[in-house]
């Protein structure tokens, strides 16, 4: 018997085809964008390295009108990523302290309040409060 | 098959690369949006009383050792979480097969281990050497 194998086609633009495909895939940009900030956070203590000069440079380069609103962008796919990882952490995980999990929109509003008390905290532990 | 025999190696990476993507995926939602907006957007939008991200400011902070293990979690979490997330996109929009994939493995962690010992000399220097 001859066994033929049939590749899964999809188109590449799948993702287009509606709201929740969509919101997955900026979901997944976000993650990459991670990434790009973690590129640009390390780039920033090189420069830090290398003096008031270079590190101002930098900065002044982030702060020019089409870099600040490329950043502005690239910033709401990071909040959208950190939004639906709070989502999917009840769906992925439930935890389970009570008979029954948890609804995963408890979950949610447990982990957005964990998310304002760890900011508050790294501004005034990291940043040296307001 | 016996415990004793060699498992393949990507057996023993695989779980390693995604707990490091899930870590990250943990460190990048609870601190990255904090930092980004008070680095790159508080000053310039003028929604902070001071520019945390200037020169003087940023360096006296920088001198503190949770400051540096901060940026350097930060910085290894949001590129492991990051490269990962990009493998699957890229073999999502055709890079399949064994090549394509060896090739998108050497590159992603490669720029997540070498971003993050990088993260983790910047760190350590001026404070241990």
């Amino acid at each position: 018997m001859t066994v033929h194998e049939y590749p899964a086609r999809r188109r590449r633009v799948w993702w287009l085809r509606n709201r929740r495909y969509l919101a997955f895939q900026l979901r997944e940009a976000g993650g990459v964008v991670c990434a790009l900030y973690g590129l640009i956070l390390l780039n920033m203590l090189i420069q830090l390295r290398d003096g008031e000069s270079a590190y101002a440079a930098f900065l002044n380069l982030l702060r020019t009108p089409p870099m600040l609103y490329l950043n502005v962008v690239l910033f709401a796919l990071v909040l959208w990523h950190a939004l639906t990882w709070f989502m999917l952490i009840g769906k992925a995980q439930p935890i389970q302290f009570t008979r029954e999990p948890l609804p995963w929109k408890v979950v949610f509003g447990i982990n957005v309040l964990l998310w304002i008390g760890v900011s508050g905290a790294v501004v005034y532990l990291i940043f040296g409060g307001m | 098959m016996h415990a004793d025999v060699a498992a393949p190696d990507e057996v023993l990476l695989e779980p390693v690369i995604w707990s490091l993507f899930s870590v990250g995926g943990f460190i990048t939602a609870f601190l990255l949006p904090v930092t980004l907006f008070l680095l790159f957007f508080a000053a310039p939008f003028h929604l902070w009383p001071f520019d945390p991200a200037a020169y003087g400011t940023f360096l006296a902070h920088w001198k503190e050792p949770l400051v540096r293990l901060f940026f350097f979690v930060l910085i290894g979490g949001s590129l492991f979480h990051g490269t990962h997330r990009l493998k699957f996109m890229l073999m999502d929009a055709g890079f399949k097969g064994p090549a394509a994939e060896a090739l998108l493995d050497l590159i992603l962690n490669g720029v997540a281990i070498f971003g993050s010992l990088g993260a983790l000399y910047y760190a350590l220097r001026g404070w241990l050497f």
